[in-house]
């Protein structure tokens, strides 16, 4: 599972997504400032930041559950609004919240297949196809390399990684264009995160649904993502691929890129990482 | 962590918990054969009550107390799909007695027959649970105390009306014999049509709550009122439109409570102002509960409603027939109820527990 399995992405792979010039106000608080992003077809955009930084705000915009005081959202190169989170999703924009959004009393398949079941017609009465519904979930599950002791057992019987494993699958069910993860790594062991950062690795490989995942810390997925977008205040604070940058570098970069403040803020961050990057970094 | 990790896999793939305590293990049992247990209080009781007084499995006494779980068993079930909302109807006692009014008054001063009218009744239900679901899911008060509200709202008008007076309900054939009349006397076989008219409020309820099962089990709408109460943003995050699930569930509230009192006003042939009342709520609530419905919202169960419906009208009538004081009756539903819900909550723990 190493950056070197995976081929670069296409620099002039074609542009799915652009948020520009998005901002947004919450009353007094300011959450976006003249923010823009841009995700190429096939490519895994890391969206990193502090706490309040704006990115829950930002994906949101993006899904549909809040809307933009100002700035367009061009996707496949038309203009969109998304007014609802249903909208967005009809337009091939899943996203999975960081609640994961599974329905505790419900079974694996159910929750694959909550919102968009399958019927049967049973004397005229339309009924809920749980064979097939059971034997599609345990099917798709396998072809994703998603281990599950059962499909029929209720999701709150399953581990941290297999939950959010399941809530991914569910997203990518329909075959999305964009898939949005917020903080799929948040509340997750060492193990069972290395689990989802292989799923995720796993779709980067096929190159078919371009992903923007929500993280606090650029690090956890430095190995899994083609670009990061650093969001501070409320703005882009800068942009960088990962092939052409290094993790020491990056750290060089938010240290002297970004304001006095926020290289408090930063360093910060980076005091919890020293293990992963070595003593260079350290002061 | 590796270690524990690793237990709680080899724990999930077998789907199920070990529990270490006898008390883990009971309620273990309890949350996997939620109905059966039930079924078991009830058939205790009625071989307790047997014993006490050996009228207690005649048709006539039988006729008794399965009328009352008809009547609480279908408010019960309505109660059951609010509860697994999240939400709880209160209000259940005053459409009960309103709807049935409604529809005498139609009959009585327009010569509407009851056929017509009582459908009128039943929207009226409707009506009730659609402000009671509008008001609770747009304003975002709780239905606990929203209904209490609207309960003595209702109350008052149907006291209102004729001064709390009952009034005479005409009897229309078939509709009567159909919708709760009772015609069995002690000369007819149990097995002719007038033996059926004695059990047919029950038989309704039973009906009803076989429907409302497979609603629950095997449609969208039922997937979709179990995601609405067990996870009411993740629910909304998927695209479930929550607020309408509340709301359609108000309304079959609305409409049941209605229907409840219509088979009552139409047995009776008298509509009477108090027939429901405080009482009937709670004690419908009493039937889901002990049923085995938590008020955690995610989780619960018709066919337990039925059951308990029929616990709760044993408990009543049982007693009385064994000589006791009527309220004497009140102490062993009040300590079921205690007991039930502290079970169906524990119950509900453990599942939250499970969660790894």
């Amino acid at each position: 599972m190493s950056q070197k399995d995976i081929p670069v992405i296409d620099p002039n792979a074609p542009v799915i997504l652009e948020m520009q010039h998005i901002s947004k106000r919450f009353g007094a608080v300011t959450a976006l400032v003249d923010v823009s992003i841009k995700l190429r077809q096939g490519e895994v955009l890391a969206l990193c930041g502090d706490n309040g930084a704006g990115k829950s705000t930002l994906i949101k915009i993006l899904s549909g559950f809040h809307h933009p005081d100002s700035g367009t959202i061009i996707y496949q190169g038309k203009e969109v609004h998304f007014r609802s989170p249903r909208e967005a999703r009809a337009h091939g924009i899943e996203t999975v919240y960081q609640d994961l959004a599974l329905i505790n009393h419900l079974s694996v398949y159910h929750n694959m297949f909550v919102g968009r079941e399958y019927h049967k017609r049973i004397l005229g009465l339309k009924l809920l196809d749980n064979q097939k519904m059971r034997d599609l979930a345990r099917t798709y599950l396998d072809s994703l390399g998603i281990e599950i002791p059962s499909v029929s057992s209720t999701v709150d019987l399953l581990s941290g990684g297999q939950r959010q494993s399941v809530a991914v699958a569910r997203s990518i069910y329909s075959s999305p264009t964009v898939l949005v993860l917020d903080e799929p790594l948040a509340a997750l062991g060492v193990r069972e995160g290395a689990h989802v950062l292989g799923l995720i690795q796993n779709l980067r490989r096929l190159r078919k649904v371009s992903i923007i995942l929500i993280v606090h810390n650029y690090n956890q997925v430095f190995e899994v993502c083609d670009r990061i977008n650093f969001l501070h205040s409320g703005e882009i604070a800068f942009d960088a691929t990962t092939s052409e940058t290094t993790e020491e570098e990056l750290i060089r970069i938010v240290k002297s890129g970004l304001g006095r403040q926020a290289i408090a803020a930063a360093s910060e961050e980076f005091r919890d990482s020293t293990q992963d990057i070595g003593p260079s970094s350290a002061n | 962590m590796e270690t524990t990790g690793t237990s709680r896999g080899a724990l999930a793939k077998v789907g199920l918990n070990v529990p270490t305590t006898g008390w883990g293990r009971i309620l273990g049992i309890l949350s996997r054969h939620r109905e059966a247990s039930i079924a078991v209080v009830a058939v205790v009781l009625v071989i307790y009550f047997q014993l006490g007084n050996s009228n207690f499995l005649s048709p006539q006494e039988l006729s008794v107390v399965l009328r009352d779980t008809g009547r609480f068993g279908l408010i019960a079930v309505a109660e059951v799909m609010l509860m697994i909302t999240g939400e709880i109807d209160l209000s259940v006692g005053s459409t009960f007695s309103l709807a049935p009014y409604v529809m005498v008054l139609m009959t009585i001063t327009w010569g509407v027959p009851l056929a017509l009218s009582s459908i009128v009744g039943i929207l009226l239900g409707v009506l009730i649970g659609v402000v009671n679901g509008v008001i609770t899911v747009r304003f975002r008060v709780p239905s606990l105390i929203m209904t209490v509200g609207t309960f003595f709202l209702l109350q008052g008008v149907v006291v209102s009306i004729y001064n709390s007076q009952p009034i005479v309900a005409p009897v229309q054939e078939p509709f009567n014999a159909i919708f709760g009349e009772n015609l069995y006397g002690p000369t007819d076989s149990i097995w002719s049509w007038h033996g059926l008219t004695a059990f047919t409020p029950f038989l309704w309820t039973a009906l009803v709550i076989a429907a409302m099962a497979l609603v629950l089990n095997r449609t969208s709408f039922g997937l979709h009122t179990i995601a609405t109460g067990s996870n009411v943003i993740g629910a909304r995050e998927i695209g479930i439109r929550t607020d309408r699930i509340k709301i359609y569930n108000f309304m079959i509230a609305g409409a049941f409570a209605a229907a409840a009192g219509i088979t009552n006003t139409v047995q009776f042939a008298s509509a009477d102002p108090l027939a429901g009342g405080p009482f009937l709520t709670l004690q419908a609530i009493a039937a889901a509960v002990i049923g085995g419905t938590s008020l955690l919202g995610g989780s619960g169960t018709p066919i337990g409603a039925l059951l308990g419906a029929f616990v709760v009208a044993t408990l009543n009538n049982g007693l009385v027939m064994m000589g006791a004081q009527a309220t004497v009756s009140d102490i062993y539903l009040g300590t079921a109820i205690v007991v039930a819900m502290i079970l169906n909550v524990q119950v509900d723990r453990l599942r939250a527990r499970r969660r790894m």
